[in-house]
């Protein structure tokens, strides 16, 4: 009896420990402090701290894209190896990210560096949570922020006199499609010549009956791959310049919203409780769908995924017949660090290099993401040579910034919501897109 | 000698005073710190509007309260949590006490039995969570493809706003079974044997016998369970927050009012609503509390 | 007459086969997924009911992001922390509100009473802030906070100290005990089964504890099982393999722990519940 219950005590401790030794990094031994004795809330991470206060700085640095972190974590060892600083990544997942950096942010303890996206960065300039960068820019002899997206600069410039981030990247939006079940139907793939109209024509003729098989997918949800960009192509506009006023009242914007309402009630995508339940690429994966549009950022998933490198491919996204427009939503993440960092200097280096052209350009050449830095994208489409990433690139010409205001989340998470019912045909998109602009505006007058 | 008595007497009485005190005080300060002080702050925090980041409360008065009446969202949720709560506890609770009377006599397998039905009850519930919503996967789900099979169509599980909460609650049932199992396992260990001899003597049926014997004897235990795991059930989180997003239609008629809660007061930092909110659960399950205890003379059987 | 029994017999079995395939194929399924590639596991035409291959890539893929050795710790850690601390501070103090008596203990024991009946939720805002004001975010002591005592844990021990016979501190008395030595010495070991519950009850439910993880550790290295798992739904999201090897890989553990202990935990949980 009693042997039993040490073998079975044993035997989940080897099991443990063996996973505790084969899995990966797991970075400190430092041992968890169940003492209670406060270890001075510092935003750094507790070091391998000897006790003779060698000064052993590791920063942390918190972001949310899981498939950027193996990259990423080349180019920190680069700057460890230059500075002799350490630094570690950790992952948390877009969901949870926020409410994780407010968590900290309460209790007085931010990760050193880490993403800013434009739906956040007004509520943390607001209330001075980041490292104001700007003279440090200035005196830098290894950034230049004129070779900088402006408008992605400009997101995080608060009120024209504090820079409080350094640009990372930029994003586009294209056309994801399935080569097999184009050959199948006998269509030619999709290029430059495409409207949304062929579009539509396309995804009616992939369309079969016994529902296994849907021309297109896409969530209401998903608005900057998604249904922004025709928004912009049939001259519609989501928020007005001036951050003022909404744009979804606009016909242009009625009429992208009722195209994509349309082919959901008319049976181009996969009934609605599909759409909830599954992402588009897990349709687009499971060949449920012929044709997806996503961001760039989703490369990492896409492109080592079986069945798509088998059968997908990349094509721009379609034009509107009339305009000719051609836009792609694009966003651009920013690299802040902490007000409150207890390493400040280090911290500031590891931003500024993570803005060095040097960097930039591994970045890109690893095909992480499309760095903002110009000029430096000549290799990232052969990070990934089965598949046809410039179109990314081409979608580049015509670029719409991510719509954002002071409290984007809050009018962004009401549109959403109410777009599902012009998708279920609840209501029409004109019903829909008119009482989001109502919404908007108030919202925006409280700015 | 009465007075020597005495002395002891307090002397005694004393030293229990001073014993009786030391050993419940770490207890008692953890309560306090802990929980009872808690309640306070939230019910004063109810009051406040906080700002981002835990900077600024603002005094609000009833501003918060008044608007969760308007709040047609917390309505629906806790109408949500009741119909989960409907649908979870009287069936865990009749199913559990079924399997309890079948395996409470001396059978081939019998402690097999009983470790499957428990072993639901040592699973994290977000494992737990995540393989049910594969299973109930509209598209690619095993329960689909094997109703598919039989010939027949394919069930929205969790994307219908009518019904998703009822299957939501068998997640709820199938992981609490083995509890209840297993609590009334011990409470119809207390049955005499000889009642049960008695009856069959007279020619009573089991079923019989259940309804007459064991119901009876056993709603003391019946009462317990069913009282806390209501209280349980109005706090249902855990299985919600897995299975369920924004995205799904469903959302707006399953999610449970603890889930609204977590919503306010972490994610979107309104820590003053959200503690309304936490208000609004503490009443409601109060009330149910006590309506359950009083109604507790009307069928529970104390000897 | 033998044959009816016979029948009988057999429906019931099969009844309780009938259920208990429902109780598990859950697991089942959490198992074949795991083996599968994301391609089988969405496969509808035909349906992928067993993996081709029982492959290993996605516990690999799953165990390189996300460390299971910390998380085990972390889990450890705090099961271990509100176990230690419940069993001590409720064994004291059912003692003391069980056994002794003395002034205010009736209202003392009230509150312990009361606090078992309010839901846990209103407590979790000012306990998160107590915690981040401390600067304890993201430690193990953040974990361990809300079970330092249990209202329950006393209620129970309190139980269980009163069904013991009255003579014995007398005995101990004569035998020239304080009442702290009668305590330790002779009280407490005859409770060793309530404590034994008390500590498997609150393992289990610190073990599933999902939302105070969650708001209060939340980083990669101090959060336990339950939160992690939470976590990677976003991040795996239609990783369904991934994501199974992740669920097998975090209740495999308490499930073995489970399987040699059976009888202690049913036992525990038995006596948590049975002694009105």
């Amino acid at each position: 009896m009693k042997l039993k219950k040490i073998m079975a005590f044993v035997l989940t401790m080897i099991m443990v420990l063996s996973l505790a030794a084969c899995s990966g990094d797991n970075g400190s031994e430092g041992s968890s402090t169940d003492s209670g004795t406060s270890n001075d809330s510092s935003s750094s991470d507790s070091s391998s701290s000897d006790a003779s206060g060698s000064s052993n700085v590791e920063l942390t640095i918190a972001i949310w894209d899981t498939n950027q972190e193996p990259g990423l974590t080349q180019i920190v060892n680069d700057f460890t190896e230059k500075t002799g600083v350490k630094a570690k990544i950790q992952v948390t997942p877009w969901d949870q990210y926020w409410t994780m950096l407010e968590a900290g942010a309460t209790g007085g303890s931010l990760p050193d560096v880490f993403w800013m996206h434009s739906n956040e960065i007004a509520r943390y300039s607001e209330y001075e949570m980041l490292l104001d960068l700007t003279d440090r820019i200035e005196s830098s002899d290894v950034l230049d922020m004129s070779k900088f997206p402006q408008e992605i600069v400009e997101i995080y410039n608060w009120e024209g006199t504090k820079q409080y981030a350094i640009p990372k990247d930029i994003d586009t939006i294209a056309l994801w499609y399935n080569k097999t079940m184009f050959d199948e139907a006998g269509l030619d793939y999709p290029d430059e010549s495409w409207t949304w109209d062929t579009f539509r024509d396309a995804a009616e003729k992939l369309t079969k009956d016994d529902g296994s098989q849907y021309g297109f997918g896409l969530r209401p949800s998903n608005n900057q791959a998604g249904w922004y960009n025709a928004v912009y192509d049939m001259g519609g506009y989501i928020i007005s310049d001036d951050k003022k006023s909404s744009g979804y009242d606009q016909p242009g914007t009625i009429e992208a919203i009722e195209f994509f309402a349309s082919m959901s009630k008319d049976g181009l995508m996969p009934p609605y409780e599909v759409l909830a339940e599954n992402e588009e690429h897990a349709l687009f994966e499971a060949g449920k769908v012929a044709m997806i549009t996503a961001g760039s950022w989703m490369l990492a998933e896409l492109c080592n995924n079986e069945y798509v490198i088998e059968n997908g491919d990349i094509a721009v996204l379609p034009k509107d017949a009339d305009s000719n427009r051609r836009a792609s939503i694009y966003n651009g993440l920013g690299w802040v660090a902490a007000e409150n960092t207890d390493h400040p200097e280090e911290a500031w280096a590891l931003i500024e290099y993570f803005g060095s052209e040097e960097a930039q350009q591994k970045q890109s050449d690893l095909g992480i993401v499309i760095s903002a830095y110009e000029g430096t994208v000549e290799n990232w489409t052969a990070a990934y040579p089965d598949f046809n990433l410039q179109a990314y690139l081409d979608m580049m010409d015509d670029l719409v910034i991510r719509p954002y205001s002071k409290t984007t989340v809050r009018w962004e998470n009401m549109a959403n919501d109410k777009m599902i019912l012009a998708w279920t045909g609840d209501k029409t998109a004109e019903e829909v897109c008119l009482e989001i602009a109502d919404e908007m505006n108030a919202l925006l007058a409280e700015e | 000698m009465a007075k020597q008595a005495k002395q002891k007497g307090t002397n005694r009485a004393r030293s229990e005073f001073i014993w009786g005190w030391l050993f419940i005080l770490p207890t008692m300060l953890g309560l306090f710190a802990l929980n009872i002080i808690p309640i306070f702050q939230t019910i004063y925090q109810s009051f406040f509007k906080a700002g981002a980041f835990g900077r600024g409360n603002v005094f609000v008065g009833l501003d918060n309260y008044k608007r969760m009446f308007a709040d047609e969202s917390v309505w629906q949720a806790l109408i949500n949590t009741f119909k989960y709560a409907v649908v979870e506890v009287p069936f865990s609770i009749a199913i559990a006490l079924v399997l309890a009377v079948l395996l409470n006599r001396h059978m081939r397998g019998r402690s097999l039995y009983r470790t499957i039905y428990f072993l639901p009850m040592v699973a994290a519930p977000a494992a737990v969570a995540m393989v049910w919503r594969w299973l109930y996967n509209s598209e690619f789900g095993l329960l689909n493809h094997l109703l598919n099979t039989l010939g027949f169509d394919s069930v929205n599980w969790i994307s219908n706003p009518n019904t998703t909460f009822v299957w939501i609650a068998v997640v709820g049932i199938w992981s609490v079974i083995g509890y209840n199992m297993v609590l009334f396992l011990a409470g119809l260990q207390e049955i005499p044997q000889d009642y049960y001899e008695a009856a069959m003597i007279d020619g009573a049926s089991a079923v019989k016998q259940f309804f007459n014997i064991t119901v009876p004897l056993i709603s003391p235990m019946m009462f317990f369970v069913s009282v806390t795991r209501i209280i349980a059930a109005m706090q249902v989180f855990d299985v919600i927050y897995m299975m369920m997003d924004r995205n799904n239609p469903a959302f707006f008629k399953t999610q449970s009012l603890v889930y609204l809660f977590y919503r306010y007061s972490f994610v979107e930092s309104d820590r003053g609503y959200g503690s309304a909110i936490v208000m609004l659960l503490l009443l409601v399950i109060m009330v149910i509390t006590v309506i359950q205890i009083r109604m507790q003379k009307k069928w529970v059987n104390y000897n | 007459m033998e044959n009816r029994k016979h029948i009988n017999s057999i429906l019931l079995h099969l009844v309780l086969i009938m259920g208990s395939i429902v109780m598990l194929v859950p697991f089942l399924w959490m198992i074949l997924t795991a083996f599968k590639t994301i391609s089988e596991s969405t496969q509808m035409n035909p349906f992928v009911m067993f993996p081709s291959e029982w492959r290993l890539d996605a516990f690999e893929s799953v165990m390189t992001k996300m460390s299971f050795g910390r998380l085990y710790w972390n889990t450890f850690i705090l099961m271990l922390g509100r176990v230690f601390f419940a069993v001590i501070t409720a064994t004291l103090a059912g003692y003391a509100f069980g056994r002794l008596e003395f002034k205010g203990r009736n209202l003392m024991f009230s509150l312990v009473i009361f606090q078992m009946m309010v839901p846990v939720q209103i407590f979790i805002i000012p306990q998160y802030l107590i915690v981040s004001g401390l600067g304890m975010l993201n430690t193990s002591f953040a974990l361990i906070f809300p079970g330092l005592v249990s209202a329950f844990g006393t209620f129970l021990l309190r139980q269980s100290y009163m069904s013991l016979p009255k003579e014995l501190e007398e005995a101990a008395r004569l035998d020239g005990c304080n009442i702290g030595q009668t305590f330790l010495y002779v009280m407490a070991p005859l409770t060793r089964s309530a404590m034994v519950a008390l500590g498997i009850f609150t393992a289990l439910f610190a073990f599933k504890d999902l939302m105070w993880p969650l708001v209060v550790n939340t980083e990669q290295s101090t959060i336990p099982l339950s939160a992690a798992l939470a976590k990677i739904q976003g991040q795996f999201a239609a990783n369904y393999p991934e994501l199974m090897a992740a669920s097998l890989l975090a209740v495999i553990p308490m499930i073995i722990i489970y399987l040699f202990f059976q009888k202690q935990f049913i036992q525990g949980i038995a006596t948590s519940g049975g002694k009105l």
